[in-house]
């Protein structure tokens, strides 16, 4: 390669083996993958999304009831502030962890933890109500796509809330470890972006559903 | 000595399938390079503009390919070797201009030929109309797996059958009972879908008189390789006649014999039926009602056993 | 909440009954029967020669990414065969049932296949070809080359390839399964709606289908996952961005497209759970839903899914022809970016495999021009291939001759290809068996690579070339086929012949399904060749016994290791001063120095959890198949708690010492001496030899290149 020799460093003098090389920081190659999934995670939603927009015209509801019938606004909006305080729970447990305050840390993970719960089952509350008045994914496929995107959002916020208790389990056992912090900053990176969909699903689903 | 074999090996073969085509080529069965309508025409110019220019640039590289593994083989001592070349700007520049300016060249075709063949509005058919100009139209109702042709001009269907008038524009309206099937005559227009619940159209013109073969181009389930008709292009007289044998038949169709009609039925034996007279807005009415969630479902495991289920159907009087 | 079933359903066993084993068909229960003797034959075997131990410790516990990536390709190979057979069944059908007066057994009106069993075979072929054959034979080479490649120890994450890959294993149990429990799928492999809707398939087939597919995806995209992580973090020191191998490139660009593609696949076929299993509305024809919505995301994810299968074939030929035109690849900075624009490309294309679904012109413009694009990268890599052979020194050896076919089968896919990119003219051959041969056309390329990879990495792998004759009579018999089979399939295109015909109404298409059924015959013959090259070279494995750089002018890092390759790849990880390394070392005749010095390494535990949640898996998809609600929360559950133990107890992993590895290395190095001498006189732990120069790897002076791994929370703030 005519390009590249004149970058090679002389043969005579190069390094060919790397004994001190230990690979790259475990933390961060583990956030950078669960990074990832996260993004395979907003295709995922983002799907949904597209799914719920091309649902979501007056014949997709087809004479049936629309959000503009069932969304209650106020209802869904003391969800956002639950899942809003949870994820501030989380934070503040992980400035906790800054300080290596375990207690702390613990007590951040059990408000999130509460908080989340709240909103699960507020969400939950809603889709009984909602079966109640004959408004279920069968409606039409309107309301199909409706309870569908909210309730993936929601099994969502289940495994993470399952993962919050293992995580409580696992700090009061092991402490502080590799395993442990990175897990920690995982979840954060995982909560936090279950609430920025949340904003989404809020905005573009409950509010603008309301509003046509 | 290893490559004398594989030719001495492959050499019939390859004589088989030359012989094959040159022993058949002229014999119209390829029924795409032989169109017989307007569109099917428009579609093969395009082809044939298409497969001029990539064949070129395909041939050339082809050509260059085989050059370069004869000139450089190892220890035949023909070309040059030069162990780190690997970079030029010149030929940079070509191997991307190349394929740019073709596809930039194509492109102009492509859209041009999507406008022109449109199926909701197909500029060469529509070009040469004026509103007064004659033109027939035919309702396309596709069922599980049969073909209903519905003249709304003349309040009459047919069905597994298609016979148009020479010299004069078609119009389809297309829809489906059940499932998503295709329409498709190859030598007189292109595929398009038809879909339950939906409306889709194309068109077709020709001035040939003849008989042609119409598909079903999509998979539509058990029936979909009996699901063919015959599309007849006749002349106007014959054209009129033809109405009133259709016209003269005792068989008639209603909003509630349809229901019967487009149960699952695999036309085995090419049955062909006149309905002399159909309700107006049929195909209006069918595609309400599958839109109101009206099926047609399909037994579990209907043709496991075709020839227990064609007994069966035959038992039904339904051939 | 649950929709109503046709058919009988039991809280115990779901959908599941006697009558659904199909006992008394003239084609499974031969099979079934086979299968099972087979079954038993091998376990005799292995419980005979007393290899369950070793079986278990050495392959199915492991984690070690050669191993899970030969088990990859081994699943890939084998479920090419079955899709060979379901292929060969297709076209024994369409060469039978040809014109109403051709005969019919079993049940069938002509041919052998009646039309159910007709559409479960062609949905089974596309379906496993497409995600079974050329996913796991791709993401095989991807996981045995792509960490050697780069200097690297092992994947980011040992444990999660495991798990992809028995995921993916589970995926292909379960479409087996399905041969002999129920049924499968009649609606073509990427499904229509509202075919596959419970009104039109009440059986159990499209559920299969389905959760086939899910279980293949969540593979796939851990896989992916892993990938990524591991070319953007674990490359070792002097690897820069520009001195990747192409392979690594071409992983990196179809890895990214698989991350973000797979889950479109997945949202969809989810929707079609929903409407099949909670009675919803997303694709019914009626009640609000919107069929062609399926089309739309199954697609937007289908198109890029090609590319995810084609660029790594890419890469591989990339690899291929400079090792054998002995010259760098010409254009690599071209090749990269020419990678990236198919990746991007990729993205804006899905409607092409629907022009007739009816969109207005403009649309149908806009996806056109779009398609073509595409044209302009491979184009450029077809005369980047072509100019790394010119001014080389070209060897046909079998791998070469692959790659070859693979160009030449490009290059005839491509021009197809344009055609199928106008509307105009894919009005016309749209659901022919034209696309049928531009795809098998374009698949046949990642064919042909890997075959050409399978010969080019052999050795590296398990240390001995395959024998050169049976691989390229292998080669010819297959090229044989390929031309037998899709030049007259063309040719019926033309003729207008559409696709998935399980009767074939018109006469004159007869001889040309004929020439078909012989080109199937020479496809047989291609696959005993494969089974003798395999006999062959295992049989003179000594004799064909490689050293590091088994073909003399290979270019790339994983040539510098031994082969096999150790467990643990580099002793040392090397430092990269060039984008061919091996033969830039080479060149400068250093290509044989070792290590002057060992430390201690940190590798990953085996572990048989990645195999249990494989297992509960397919339980899970097969309980949810049949409707068998327990199971699947109990799979379910189950599945969720070996992650949480296993999780909990983390995987120390073990330290193989320096002195171990001294070992080691010194066998490696003098079982190769004994093979290729003029490997020279390797430079082990002590002083460099007579004649050389001090080597800089001796230095102390360098400035270190990374730091040592961190750990405890305060790390990564």
């Amino acid at each position: 390669m005519s390009g590249h020799a004149s970058n090679n460093p002389d043969p005579k003098t190069a390094v060919l083996w790397d004994t001190e090389y230990h690979g790259h920081d475990v933390i961060s190659t583990r956030s950078l993958g669960f990074f990832m999934y996260l993004l395979s995670d907003g295709m995922l939603f983002a799907t949904l999304f597209a799914a719920y927009g091309v649902l979501s015209y007056q014949h997709s509801y087809f004479g049936g009831p629309t959000p503009a019938d069932f969304v209650k606004p106020w209802y869904t909006f003391s969800q956002t502030i639950a899942l809003f305080l949870s994820v501030l729970a989380y934070g503040m447990g992980m400035t906790a962890l800054k300080r290596r305050s375990r207690g702390g840390l613990i007590n951040g993970l059990l408000g999130a933890f509460v908080l989340g719960a709240l909103f699960l089952v507020l969400d939950v509350h809603d889709v009984m109500d909602l079966a109640a008045h004959g408004i279920t994914v069968a409606t039409s496929g309107g309301t199909s796509a409706f309870i569908i995107l909210t309730q993936v959002h929601a099994a969502h916020i289940f495994f993470g809330l399952l993962w919050i208790l293992v995580m409580i389990y696992q700090v009061l056992r092991l402490g502080f470890t590799t395993d442990t912090v990175g897990r920690l900053l995982s979840l954060r990176m995982f909560w936090h972006f279950q609430a920025v969909i949340w904003v989404f699903v809020y905005i573009f689903v409950y509010l603008w559903g309301y509003m046509s | 000595m290893y490559m004398n074999k594989v030719w001495r090996l492959a050499a019939p073969w390859m004589a088989l399938l030359v012989g094959l085509w040159s022993s058949q080529a002229d014999a119209g069965i390829f029924w795409i390079f032989d169109p017989k309508g307007v569109m099917a025409d428009t579609n093969l110019k395009y082809m044939i503009i298409d497969v001029l220019v990539m064949g070129a640039i395909v041939g050339i590289t082809a050509l260059l390919v085989v050059w370069f593994m004869w000139r450089y083989h190892k220890g035949k001592n023909r070309g040059s070797y030069h162990p780190e070349w690997s970079h030029s700007n010149a030929i940079e520049v070509v191997v991307w201009g190349i394929p740019i300016v073709a596809v930039g060249f194509l492109a102009y075709f492509a859209v041009k030929g999507t406008f022109e063949l449109n199926p909701y509005n197909p500029t060469v058919i529509t070009k040469n109309m004026t509103p007064q100009s004659q033109r027939v139209d035919v309702d396309v109702i596709a069922t599980d797996w049969q073909w209903l042709f519905v003249y709304p001009q003349y309040h009459m269907a047919v069905a597994n059958e298609l016979v148009l008038p020479v010299d004069t524009p078609a119009f389809f309206r297309l829809t489906s009972t059940s499932v998503t099937s295709g329409f498709f005559i190859p030598q007189l227009v292109g595929m398009i879908d038809v879909m339950p619940g939906m409306r889709t159209k194309n068109a077709l013109y020709t001035t040939h008189v003849g008989e042609y073969q119409g598909i079903c181009s999509d998979y539509a389930g058990a029936g979909t390789s009996w699901m063919t008709f015959k599309t007849k292009i006749v002349p106007q007289a014959e054209f009129t006649q033809w109405v009133q044998q259709v016209k003269a038949s005792p068989k008639i169709m209603t909003e509630a014999s349809f229901d019967r009609y487009a149960e699952p039925y695999i036309n085995v034996h090419h049955r062909v039926a006149y309905f002399s007279q159909v309700p107006d807005g049929l195909f209006d009415h069918v595609m309400m009602e599958v839109m109101d969630g009206k099926t047609w479902p399909i037994p579990p495991m209907m043709t496991e056993n075709m020839v227990a289920y064609m007994a069966k159907q035959s038992a039904e009087h339904r051939d | 909440m649950l929709v109503d079933l046709p058919g009988g359903w039991n809280p115990l066993l779901g959908r599941l009954a006697w009558s659904q084993i199909p006992y008394d068909n003239p084609i499974l229960a031969p099979l079934f029967v086979a299968v099972v003797l087979g079954g038993i034959a091998i376990v005799a075997l292995i419980t005979y020669y007393g290899k369950w131990g070793y079986l278990w410790k050495e392959w199915l516990t492991t984690v070690d990414h050669k191993k899970l990536g030969v088990m990859y390709i081994i699943i890939g190979l084998v479920m090419l065969f079955r899709g060979f057979v379901d292929g060969m069944m297709i076209r024994t059908q369409q060469a039978w049932a040809v014109g109403p007066d051709s005969s019919g057994v079993f049940g069938a009106l002509h041919g052998y296949l009646t039309p159910f069993h007709y559409g479960q075979v062609y949905t089974a072929h596309g379906l496993i070809m497409i995600l079974l054959a050329a996913t796991p034979l791709l993401v095989g080479f991807m996981n045995i080359i792509v960490p050697i490649q780069i200097g690297a120890r092992d994947m980011a994450y040992p444990y999660l390839n495991a798990l992809g890959l028995w995921i993916t294993a589970a995926g292909a149990a379960l479409i087996m399964a399905s041969l002999f429990i129920g049924n499968f799928a009649h609606n073509g492999w990427f499904g229509y709606a509202p075919i596959f809707e419970i009104q039109y398939s009440p059986g159990v087939g499209v559920d299969y289908w389905m959760w086939t597919l899910q279980l293949l995806a969540l593979g796939t995209t851990l896989g992916g996952i892993n990938l990524l992580v591991t070319i953007i973090k674990m490359r070792a020191p002097g690897m820069t961005w520009f001195r990747l191998p192409i392979f690594v490139w071409a992983s990196l660009s179809a890895n990214i497209i698989a991350l973000t593609s797979f889950p479109a696949l997945q949202v969809a076929l989810g929707l079609v759970a929903a409407d099949r299993y909670l009675g919803a509305h997303f694709f019914t024809a009626g009640l609000g839903g919107n069929l062609m919505l399926y089309t739309n995301l199954f697609w937007i994810w289908g198109h890029p899914e090609v590319y995810f299968v084609i660029l790594p074939a890419f890469g591989m030929m990339s690899e291929i022809f400079p090792v054998f035109s002995e010259k760098p690849l010409f254009g690599y900075i071209t090749m990269v970016l020419a990678s990236f624009a198919i990746a991007g490309v990729s993205w804006l294309v899905w409607l092409h495999h629907f022009f007739t679904m009816g969109a207005g012109p403009d649309v149908n413009s806009f996806f056109s021009v779009a398609t073509m694009l595409v044209g302009i990268p491979t184009g450029v890599k077809v005369f980047n291939w072509a100019f790394t052979m010119y001014r080389g020194r070209l060897t046909f050896t079998a791998a070469m001759l692959w790659a070859l076919g693979a160009l030449f089968l490009l290059l005839i896919g491509g021009l197809t290809g344009m055609m199928l990119a106008i509307p105009a003219i894919n009005y016309m051959v749209h659901n022919s068996v034209f696309v049928i041969a531009h795809f098998h056309s374009m698949l046949l390329v990642i064919v042909y690579a890997v075959f050409g990879s399978v010969i080019f990495w052999f050795p590296k792998v398990f240390g001995f070339k395959l024998d050169e004759f049976w691989a390229k009579t292998m080669f010819w018999l297959f090229t044989g086929g390929t031309v037998l089979v899709f030049v007259p399939m063309y040719m019926l295109g033309f003729m207008g012949m559409t696709r998935r015909l399980d009767y074939v109404f018109n006469t004159n298409w007869h001889p040309y399904l004929l020439v078909m059924e012989g080109g199937i015959v020479v496809y047989t013959l291609s696959v005993f060749a494969f089974f003798v090259l395999l006999y062959v070279s295992i049989r003179d494995r000594v004799k064909n016994r490689v050293g590091a750089d088994a073909w003399g002018t290979s270019r790339s890092l994983e040539w510098l290791t031994h082969s096999p390759v150790p467990f643990y790849n580099f002793a040392v990880t090397p430092h990269v001063n060039a984008r061919d390394e091996a033969a830039w070392r080479r060149a400068n005749g250093i290509a044989a120095v070792q290590p002057a010095k060992y430390v201690d390494i940190h590798m990953p535990n085996n572990t048989p959890v990645a195999l249990y949640i494989g297992a509960l898996t397919f339980v899970l998809g097969f309980a949810l198949t049949w409707r068998i609600w327990w199971l699947c929360l109990a799979s379910l559950v189950a599945i969720i708690v070996l992650m949480i133990v296993r999780s909990y107890r983390g995987d120390p992993g073990y330290i193989v010492t320096a002195a171990e590895l001294e070992r080691m290395e010194r066998e490696a190095i003098a079982r190769e001496r004994q093979v290729d001498g003029s490997a020279g006189e390797p430079v082990v732990g002590g002083a460099p030899a007579v004649g050389r120069p001090a080597m800089a790897y001796e230095r102390s002076d360098l400035p270190k290149t990374s730091t040592p791994p961190s750990m405890g929370p305060g790390a990564h703030h």
